[in-house]
Parts: C-alpha cells; structure tokens; sequence
C-alpha cells in the first residue's frame, strides 16, 4: 500500500486534494473511452458522390453540358436536350448519393442510439472528504469507493473489500462473479484479484481502491484502441459491385470510344461525338442499380430487423449470406449467460434438470425418497431472494438478489419444490456462515417445529469432510467407500461436463442448539456429522435454439469455431451440448483415453475435433494455426484473449472463409472488427462489441444469424436476377445508336428516354426482384466461393447481352420501322436519311409518299419513335422479368407476379404531361408482342433444358484441394446450379440433348458409393455427404471434363455450349 | 479482397495473358478449345439466323398493314408547313439591288423552281378544275385510280412571274418577290370549303410601315380549294402545288424587315409554339441601297 501511495503520489485514507486530481485530470485526460474518429459528413457525402459510376455520369453530364453550351454559343436555340440530359444525369448522381447518405446515416444513428448517453458518477474520497464525481473526471490516483451494483469506473488496485465480486464476463468471457480481495494472487494482471476493471460490473459487496488506470489507458480502453486499430474489411458485395462496375465502366468507356473513333472518322464534329460517347455512357451505366442494390439491402435488412436482427452496415446481409465459416463466443451467444441447474445427483443417480431458458423442457423425476431434503437444503441453504413485485414475471425471468449460483439454486427450488418464500416463513433462519472462499461452504441453521434443522452447501470434497452418514431412499447411511467412490466418480463426471459441483448436506440438531444471534464463526463448529443429502451442479447451459441453429450452418456448409476466454472444460463441453463438436468426434485427448495411451503417442490428425487453449495457441509456430484449422473441423479454443481471437478470424480468413464472429464482450470486440462480418448481441452486448459489429442480435439468439445467413444469400441469388435483368436492356439502348451511326437512321432513342428506363420503369420490376423468395433450398447449398462464383459472371452478361439483349433490340427495331412506315417513312428512305432528317433548316422534306415535313414535325416523330422504341423495350422488359424471376423453375411452376410497375409505366405514357415524348397507340405495343413472347418461350425452353440435365454446370469446377476450410476434398459446388454459376445454364441444354447414351447428364449413373470416393480426408466428407445434391456434385468430380456431345441443330433447342472458366 | 491479390510480377502477368491467348498445352484459344469456339459460333449463327427470319417477318406482315398510296397515320401533318422561295440560308433574304450578283442566285432558284409552272407545261398536263371548291376525285371501283392534276398557272404571279425578259422578281428594282408555298399533305381539305388565303406582315406591328405594302399575287394571295386535296405522289403525279407571291413594293432599304406568312384557313392553328413553320413562316428581308 505505501508503494503504491507513493507510487502514485497519493494517501490511501484521503485520497487527493482537488487541486491534485484537477491537475491531473489536465495531464491526462478525461477517464473516458475515446469514441472512434467518425469520418466527417460532408466527405462521406462526397464519398458518395464519387463513385466508380458516378464519375463516368459526371464526365457525361459535363460532355452534355458543353454540349449544350457550344450549341447556344452557335445560337442553337432549338435544343434545350443537352441541357436537360444534363440535369437529369446529375440529378441521378445526386439523388442516389443521398440515398446512399440517407442509409448510411441512419445505420451511424443505430449506433450511437447503443450509446450510453448517462454520465457515470463514481464515489471518490479526495482530500479525506467523500464525494460523487463524474466518472470521466477521475484520475490517476484517486481513492475510490464502489459497491454492489456499479459499474467499476477505471482499472482500480483494490485496497480493501468486503466481500466484492465484480462480474468480468465482457473481459474474460467467465460468467462466474470474481471475487475481488486486496491480496495479489496472480502475476497477471488479468488474473489477479487485487484488480477491479474498468467498465465491469460490480456484483455485492464494497470495496476501496486506487484509480491505477483511467480512459485508454485501462485494459478495456487498450481492447477498445486494439479494435480501432484493426482495419475495416470491404464487404464481399461491396467487391462484387466493385467488380460488377468496373466491367460495366469499362465497357461503357470502350464502347463509348470506339463510337466516339468511329463518328470522327465518318466526319461528324467534334461536338456531336461527344455526344454519342455521353449516349452511349448513359445507355451503358445501370444508373438505378445502385438505387436497386440498397433496396435489396434495406428491405433485407428490414426483414431482418423484424426477426431482431439491427444490421448496422447495410452491406454486411449479403456477407452473412457467403460467410463460410462462424466463430462464435460462448458466454451470452450460444449460452444463456446465467447459471442454471444442470443436474442433481441423489441416490447414486444422476438427474437432468431442464436447463432451458423458459422452462419449456422436462423435469426430472422428483419421486426419490430422498428429493424432500434435498429440495429442502437448496431451498433454506441460499441467501437470494427474488426482488419483490416480480409475482406475474416467470420464475426463470425474475430479478434476483445474489450471485449468480445462488440465484441458479432459488430459482431452480422455486420451479421444483414450490415458493420459498413460504419455506423460509416456515423455517425461520436462527443463524449463518455466508460462503467464503477459505471455507468453501456455506451453513444456515433454521427453526423446524421442535427441532432445528442445519443445512450446509459447499464444494463436495468440503462437505464431505462434515459428513458421517448419506441419506438413499430417504434413509440415512454411514458412509462407506463404495459410496464414496460412486460420489467421487459423480464429481468427476459432472465436473467434466464443465459443470461446477455443489454438495449439500443436513442435520437434524434438538431444539436450542444454536441460539439467535450465535456468531457465524461458531456455526463451522457445529456442523459436523452431517448427513449427505446429494449433489447438484450448475452451468451456463446452452440456449435451446442454438444445436438446431448449429445443425442449420453445418447442413450449409457453414463451419462453427467456438472461441471462448472460458475454461476449456466448460468450452468442450457446451461445444459438444451443441453440436460443435458434433456427436462421435473426438478429440485426441478422448482418442488417448480410448486407446489408452499418453496424449503424446496420439496423431492429433486422427482426430477430428480439437480443443485449443490460449497458452497452447500462443507456443504455436506461425502458420501451424491454419494447419489446425485446415486438419480439425471442429475446433474449439478456450482461455483465448482478445489478440489471440483476432489471430483466429485472420488465419480462417487467410485460408479464404469469409468469416463470421459472434460475441458480446469488449474481448471480443477487436475479432469482431476484423471479422468479414462481426455479429454482437443486443442484450448481453457491450457497447465496445455492439460498435465494432457489422450486426446486432437484439433477443440474443444465435438461431437469428442463421436466418440472416439465409436472407444474405438469398440477397445474392436475387441481385444477381436484378442484375441479369438490368443489364439485358443496355443492348437495346445502345444498338439505336450503333444503327444510328452506321445505318444513318433517324435516332430510334434519345438518351432522356434512356434515362426513363433505367430510372423510372426499370426501377421497380428490378426491385421487386428482391422479393422474389427462394427457389431452391439454399440452405442446402455450399457457401459461395468469392473467388469463383461472381455476381457478374460471363456466361450471365453472355446471355443477357447477346441473345435476350438482341431478341429486345430487334423488337425495338420492327416497332421502329413500322411505326416511321405507318407515318410516311418506309424503310427504305429511312435508311441514310439521318443528315436531312436532323437538318434543322429543311422544312420540307419529302417522305415516300410526297408529302412534306417541317423540321418540328419531325422531330415529333422522332420523339414518337423514341416512345415506340420505349414501348417495346419495355414490352420485352416484361417478359425478361418474368423470365428472371426464376433461374430454373418454370414460370408456370413459380406463380404469380407483380403488375404494379407495369401500371406505372402504363399511367406514365398517358400522363397529360408529356404528349412528347411519350403518346401511345395500342399498336405500338402489339408489335413487339412476338418478341416478348419469344423470349419467355425461349428461356423456358433453355430452364427445361438445365432442369433435365442439371449437373452440367459443374463440370468445369474444379478441384481445388486444401482451399476449403476444413473441408478440404472436391469444391462442391452449387448443385443444381443457378445462376450462382450458371455458366452452362445459359446455354447448355443444347448440345446435351444428344442421344441419351452418349451424355453424362441425365441420371445417368448412378453416383458411386461416398465413401469409395477418393478424398484425403474421408471422414470430412462424410459430414457432407447428407446433404441432398452433394452426391450429385461428388459425381460430377469423376467425370470427364469433355463428355461427348451430339448438338442437334434444332432451330431452338441448340445453344452454345459454355464449359465453366468464370 | 485485398488478401486475394496477391502481388504478382509484370511478367507473370503477361506470360498469364499470353497463356489465355494460347494455351498450347490444352490447345486453348481465349480459354476454349478450337471446337468449343466453333459450337458457340454455330450456335450464335443459328441463332441469330432464327432472329434474322423472325424480324423479317414481322417486318413483313406489319409492311402488310402499310398502304403504298396512303399513309396509315398522319397525326403528325394537322397542320401543313409554309416556306418560302428564294430559300436563302436561315431563311434570310438578303440582297443588294445595285450589285446584281447578290440577287441573281435568288432569281435563278425562282426560275428553277417556277420552271413546272410554266403556262405550257400546265395546259399540257394539267387539267383546268373549277375554281372554288375541292378537286375531289374518288376512286370508282378502280382503286388508286392516277388522279389529274389542277392548273396553276405561272402567269398567275403578275409582276412575280418572272416571265419576260427582265423576269428578275423584282430583285434589280427594290421590289422583290417572295413566294410562299404549303407543303403537300395527303388528303388535307384546308378551309373547311371556305376559301383560303396567306396573309403576309411584319411580325412586330410598329414595323409595318417601314416594310411598306405588299402586293399578293395571285390576288389577296388566295390558295384555291381546286389545289385539294393532294393524293400523294404515286397516283397525282402531276400536282402543281399552289403557290403565293409577295411583292415587296415599297419596302425601306438598309433597314432588317421581319415578315411573317400565314395561311389563313378556317379551322387551322397557325401558333403552335413548338413549330414555327406550321401554317406560317417568317423570313428577314433586307434590301440594300448605297
């Protein structure tokens, strides 16, 4: 003590003088954590503004805007179209970055709503005067008081305590209550029980203290600085737009080039080739794709939240989607961070006690002779009492006044032998010895009618001392070593299940035999001879729903690491209660129990679980890690600290996973940032964990990320149908303009038009998109492979460009033609017509019926062709919809659709507003018909094809060994391909509808039994092998890369055969 | 995901590209082999061989719908543009009298242009009509019967017929003529059986009595109904539009004349403001004197 007064210049009776602790305070700062350095809003706005896309629209706008200024300055006062284009494009611009800001925003709000917003007051003893300051002014030094219920207010060196516990579950991850003495027990710091810690909480009891460490420079603050440190990784959509844009952008600008080359050379002005290199950017950039991609988001997002899942990052949905791998902290995630009965042991028998979290499970058998004193010791032996005014609230959710096994034991008598209450009125309590640690049991006495009954609980091998007798059946026994032995191994079962064993005991004494008032320490002498009512143990028991949520990950594909600053007794064992160590798989210390033989001489690769400590990680060679990821499916790592977890998420990421970690403690906060999506719980979640984390579990419940898992790939598979959708009309919208240029046609499509499409009409249908549900079970499937399975693949943009794109543009094409015919304008005449057309000078041009045109009305013409164009875009967009609604079923098999876009549409082309460019005739719409019906008939055709033959897609997946966490063997990849990786989908069904004889695809052979097939590590792949299509893609490993095709040329039916390189 | 590239060196990268150009080994070209390019390029013929038909018959049975004689719609033509002849650039009469080289291309694009009115050339093919009400010639049972014609005369024009041997419009005397025409629409009956007239003036009033008058031939510049309707350049082969001429008879010199044409028809907007040249025309004059 008088080191450390002088170490940090202080009294240990009256604290600091103000001036002092002001100075101080000065010197070091506020005792707070600093909040993470927010980027400012107007960058971030910008940010949004200055996108891959963004950029290209703002080259075109400002392209328009010359445009448009040349032309004035050249006194072109006919055409405003420059000028408006250019409004609209930065309006676009615009409008989407505050969308973007708008969503962004809202999710920094969610944050700081997590925020304790109430100032902390801490009790502090300055100048020997006791005060209440506010916790962010304490300093080094400063003398402080807490008592139960604070929260520790800086890292405090214990001077003295009164039986304090400090709860440090969010440090270390123990949910047990640590006591708090000023003895020093342990060299570390962390260990030690001389030390309180910033931000935990403490439980009963008082203690005073010396502040040693304020704001950063406690150990939570270090975690917290640790955690800012690590850097945010880019979501896995967030690359796959990235990737999506820079194709498209790259497009855009080579298209737009060589048009722009082009048009020079035929010997248009500068000016107008500029122009069309603008057209052709706008046609090009999906400027509502952004808008459609955070629809999906948000609207997933707000699924979620209704199943309490608050998604902080928007993005983070879609990551949950391809997440391959979870690690998951056990307190609070897959525990329900408090302790509850697990099992009794009375008779020589060991009950299960119903551990779930309403009490919806069985209850034992209560019918042993022996249960009433039992339930009588549990019942009087406990100082909890419920906190009154709770009579309505379920047993299991009552407020308690105790520590957390006490608590355990009153709720657990209440559930079973009725209200304690009550028993205890009945039993008044003469005296007791609280539990402290020397003695390790705790000794009430109580009033029973004549007698008086003394009840004694305690760690068994203490109690045991005290005994002389055990009671079966309801009888009383001396001890004999038989019993012993059957006690002993009972211990050490339930000990081994990670549960914490407490005895219980009891005496009969005569009347009188301890007065009222007798003083505690006397009552150890009186317990002596008692008789040995049973055992009973306690634990953090999983939550119900987690071995189903487990079991749900496992079947797709998903592997579950349990990382835990827990014992790894307590880590096995609640692994393997839910299925993280699933049942039958061993660890080699089990296989070195089995085979009897020193741990040593144990291949630890014959096993496939492992427990990992921390000190075992830390001896750990660099990269021997991945190797034990690599060989154990089933891990789990126990007494692991903050940078250890952090090492963990990096080696899994390392070994290409997309990684998930779940937790709720400032330990875990630093993994959580770090991790490709980071998962803190609502309710048990510290505020450190909720700021890193991508996600926010409101109810707690594993079983949610499960959900999201399923939401964020369904996000994926219906992005890519929007995607799919919205770039097929880019052909469209750009081949006006290549026959414009080449074929000097009048302009089938103006660029405002364009910008209709894509921003007004095609909005919707690829936002409805989104809804579409599931079509496949795809929680079946494997998780994606970033690497491989794009969002944009070339088979996709293959198929949307080249064949529905130009069916679209050929629709647009015949409606084009005929309504210039139905006008006056034949074909023929059409054709080079453009220089006199747009020859604002030429008031009476002849069409080929001798009549003769003012420039104005052609110009409504060509507005009327830009809507006739429009229509049977959008007729065909339609039908592209529909088609995309689906990737395999047939629409027949799918359902109904939504309309309401096409109403939109429809109300927009008769708006009175705009006579212009958008009036309509029945006709207009009717050509195109054929087109449309084409291209459903068409897809359906090639759905039927991919759903006969449906292995074909993987056949050119290959087999990359060893990338695959755990599972190293064959990829698997999507069975029944989608359009995950529809390579083949697009156009395979063709050539394989040869003779049956000669192709792999149909059911063909039968897969070969799983476990002929050959596999480094067989057993791993037995786990998959449940699962429905796996077998399918097993196979599909054997095959020949080439199997023999026979295209028949049916006009329809055959396709282009793609083999799988994207 | 920065973790997946890896840095590479620029060699790898090219010897990457060059082995996606040409894989020898697998006899890969841009990642598929020699037959795999073939199917896809077979099947993309087929296929857009397939498209190619099934646009050319919807072209086909929509042409079906078209009729050679008469277009389907014509909502686009209510009302029939005006122009002007000479048709200077910017419509944008502009000349000299004193220097004869500033007006004679105005004067030879007149004649050009009033060469097919031609007293001869009209009574050889054209048939004098009753003036005063539409030249309407049904088709009796024979459809797309050739339909005749109605004289219009050049001497009509007066003083701007050009005809004569000082047949300069006016141009090398101050007195200029301008000839206002309406564009040929197809079955337009203008003036609802009323006659019909083009009304010329200075757009801004305050500047008529710089522009002097005008004198219209024919006279008050009336369009005769017997020049209705046009049926289209397959079966009225012949058709002489009718045509206005507007003297300039004593117009002030050296000063920008701003004139505006309109035909005055009952029931025929001539203000839409989106089309300045539908059933009028405006046109600068300028004559210049030293």
């Amino acid at each position: 003590v008088k080191e450390l007064e002088i170490k940090y210049g202080t009294s240990a009776t009256k604290g600091l003088s103000e001036a002092e602790a002001a100075a101080r305070l000065q010197r070091d700062g506020p005792n707070a954590l600093r909040p993470p350095r927010g980027t400012p809003g107007l960058v971030r706005f910008g940010r949004q503004l200055a996108g891959g896309l963004q950029c290209l629209m703002w080259v075109a706008a400002a392209i328009c805007l010359i445009a448009y200024g040349v032309q004035r300055g050249q006194g072109d006062r006919g055409s405003s179209d420059n000028l408006y284009l250019a409004v609209a494009l930065i309006a676009v611009v615009v409008v989407t970055g505050c969308f973007g800001y708008y969503q962004e925003f809202k999710s920094t709000n969610i944050i700081a709503s997590f925020r304790n917003l109430v100032p902390q007051q801490a009790t502090v003893v300055r100048a020997g005067q006791t005060l209440q300051v506010n916790a962010a002014e304490l300093v080094l030094g400063d003398l402080v008081e807490i008592k139960g219920g604070d929260r520790v207010p800086a890292d405090i060196r214990v001077l003295a305590a009164q039986g304090c516990k400090v709860d440090n579950s969010s440090l270390t991850g123990e949910s047990e209550p640590q006591t708090r003495s000023p003895e020093c027990t342990h060299e570390s710091h962390l260990e030690t029980r001389n030390i309180a810690f910033f931000s935990t909480m403490c439980l009963e009891g008082t203690a005073t203290g010396l502040v040693i460490g304020t704001g950063e420079r406690t150990v939570i603050g270090r975690i917290a600085s640790l955690a800012s440190g690590v850097g945010n990784e880019k979501t896995p959509i967030a690359v796959e737009i990235e990737h999506f844009v820079d194709i498209i952008a790259g497009l855009a600008v080579f298209f737009g080039a060589t048009f722009f080359l082009v048009a020079m050379l035929i010997g248009y002005p500068l000016l107008r080739a500029a122009v069309f290199f603008m057209a052709i950017v706008v046609a090009y950039v999906p400027e509502g794709l952004l808008a459609t991609v955070t629809v999906c988001l948000s609207l997933t997002a707000k699924r979620l939240a209704r199943r309490n899942c608050v998604v902080k990052n928007l993005e983070a949905v879609e990551t949950l989607g391809s997440t391959s791998v979870i690690c998951s902290d056990k307190t609070g995630t897959l525990t329900q961070n408090r302790m509850a009965v697990a099992h009794l042991w009375l008779d020589g028998q060991v009950l299960a006690a119903d551990t779930t979290e309403d009490q919806s499970g069985e209850a034992f058998e209560q019918r042993s002779a022996s249960w009433p004193l039992l339930s009588q010791v549990i019942t009087l032996c406990n100082r909890a009492q419920f906190q009154p005014g709770q009579e309505g609230v379920p047993v299991a959710q009552r407020d308690v006044i105790g520590d957390a096994s006490e608590s355990a034991l009153l709720k657990f008598a209440e559930v079973t032998s009725g209200p304690v209450a009550a028993a205890r009125g009945r039993f008044p309590k003469v005296a007791e010895l609280p539990f402290n640690s020397s003695n390790k049991f705790q000794v009430s006495v109580h009033e029973a009618g004549p007698q008086q009954l003394l009840v004694l609980k305690g760690a068994p091998e203490r109690v045991l001392e005290r005994c002389r007798g055990y009671l079966r059946e309801g009888e009383e026994h001396p001890l004999d070593p038989e019993w012993r032995r059957s006690l002993e191994g009972a211990c050490l079962e339930l000990g081994g299940r990670g549960e914490r064993v407490l005895g219980f005991c009891a005496r009969w004494l005569p009347p009188g035999s301890v007065a009222a008032g007798t003083p505690p320490e006397a009552l150890a002498e009186v317990a002596t001879g008692l008789c040995f009512a049973g055992l009973v143990s306690l634990i953090d028991p999983p939550r119900a729903t987690v071995p189903q949520a487990v079991r749900k990950c496992r079947t797709a594909g998903i592997r579950v690491i349990m990382v835990t600053g827990d014992h790894p007794v307590t880590a096995k064992a609640i692994a393997a209660a839910v299925g993280i160590i699933s049942e039958g798989s061993e660890t080699p210390e089990d296989v070195a129990t089995r085979l009897h033989l020193p741990l040593e001489q144990v291949d630890p690769r014959q096993a496939r679980a492992r427990v990992v400590t921390g000190s075992e990680l830390a001896a750990l060679a660099p990269g021997a890690l991945e190797e034990l990821l690599r060989t154990h499916p089933e891990m789990v790592f126990a007494r692991t600290s903050p940078q250890q977890k952090l090492l963990i998420v990096e080696s899994c990421q390392r070994l290409g996973a997309i990684v998930a970690v779940t937790g709720d403690g400032v330990n875990d906060s630093p993994a959580l940032k770090k991790a490709d999506i980071g998962v803190a719980m609502g309710i048990a979640g510290s505020d450190a964990a909720k700021q890193a984390a991508d996600m926010i579990l409101l109810d707690d419940n594993f079983a949610s990320i499960v959900t999201g898992v399923e939401q964020g790939r369904l996000i994926f598979d219906n992005l890519k149908k929007s995607i799919a959708y919205t770039l097929t009309k880019n052909i469209p919208e750009l081949a006006p303009y290549l026959v414009y240029i080449t074929a000097s046609v009048p302009l089938p499509l103006g660029c405002i038009t364009i910008l209709f499409i894509e921003l007004c009409t095609d909005i919707f249908p690829s936002v409805s998109l989104a809804y579409e549900r599931a079509e496949s079970d795809i929680m079946h499937l494997r998780p994606r492979d970033p690497r491989r399975d794009r969002l944009v693949n070339e088979p996709l943009a293959a198929y949307s460009y080249f064949q529905i794109g130009v069916i679209q543009s050929l629709a647009g094409f015949t409606d084009y033609f005929v309504a210039m015919a139905q006008e006056g304008w034949w074909p023929l005449l059409v054709l080079g017509l453009r220089p006199r057309w747009e020859d604002a000078h030429e008031q009476e041009l002849q069409d080929s019926y001798g009549q003769q045109w003012t420039f104005a009305q052609r110009r409504y013409q060509q507005y009327t062709c830009y809507t006739v164009f429009f229509i049977s875009i959008e007729v065909c967009q339609i039908a592209d919809v529909l088609i995309r609604k689906t990737r395999r079923l047939s629409l027949l098999q799918q359902g109904l659709f939504r309309y309401t876009w096409v109403c939109i549409g429809c109300f927009l082309c008769y708006c009175p507003g705009m006579p212009n460019v958008f009036n309509f005739m029945f006709q207009w719409w009717l050509v195109p018909m054929p087109f449309g019906l084409l291209i459903l008939v068409y897809d359906e055709i090639r759905k039927l094809g991919v759903r006969r033959h449906p292995g074909k897609t993987h056949l050119g997946t290959p087999w990359i060994p060893g990338t695959h966490l755990g599972t190293p063997g064959p990829h698997l990849g999507t069975p029944g391909g989608t359009w995950n990786s529809p390579g083949t989908h697009l156009g395979t069904p063709g050539p394989h509808l040869g003779t049956p004889g000669t192709h792999l695809g149909t059911p063909g052979p039968l897969p070969p039994p799983l476990d002929s097939i050959p596999s480094p590590h067989p057993p791993q792949i037995k786990a998959q092998v449940t699962r429905p299509g796996v077998c399918r893609c097993l196979l599909l490993v054997e095959r020949p890369k080439n199997p023999k095709r026979s295209p028949r040329n049916h006009q329809k039916v055959t396709k282009k055969r793609k083999t799988l390189n994207t | 995901m920065a973790r997946d590239k890896e840095k590479r060196s620029c060699g790898q990268v090219v010897a990457e590209w060059r082995a996606f150009l040409w894989d020898p080994r697998t006899r890969q070209f841009l990642g598929r082999t020699g037959s795999s390019w073939g199917l896809i390029l077979l099947f993309y013929l087929v296929f857009y061989g397939f498209l190619a038909g099934l646009f050319a018959l919807t072209m086909w049975v929509m042409l079906q719908s078209v009729d050679p004689h008469v277009p389907k719609y014509q909502d686009r033509l209510l009302t029939p543009g005006l122009m002007i002849r000479p048709c200077a650039e910017g419509l944008d009469v502009t000349f000299n009298v004193t220097q004869s080289h500033t007006w004679e291309q105005h004067v030879r694009a007149l004649h050009q242009f009033l060469e097919p009115y031609n007293d001869s050339v009209q009574a050889a093919r054209n048939a004098a009509c009753p003036a005063g009400r539409y030249n309407e010639q049904p088709d009796d049972a024979v459809p797309n019967y050739p339909k005749r014609a109605c004289r219009f005369e050049r001497s009509r024009l007066g003083p701007c017929a050009g005809l004569g041997p000082h047949g300069d419009y006016g141009y090398g005397s101050g007195r200029p003529c301008v000839l206002v025409k309406v564009n040929r629409v197809i079955n337009f009956f203008p003036g609802k059986n009323k006659s019909i007239n083009i009304v010329c003036a200075a757009k801004h009033e305050e500047d008529a009595a710089l522009l002097g008058p005008l004198n219209l031939f024919p006279p008050n510049g009336t369009i005769d109904l017997m020049y209705f309707p046009y049926y289209g350049k397959r079966v009225h082969v012949n058709y002489t539009q009718p045509v206005v001429a507007v003297q300039f008879s004593n117009a002030t010199a050296n000063v920008d004349h701003h004139v505006e044409c309109r035909l005055n028809a009952a029931g025929l907007r001539t203000d839409d403001e989106r089309d300045k040249f539908a059933g009028r025309v405006a046109f600068r004059l300028r004559i210049n004197r030293e």
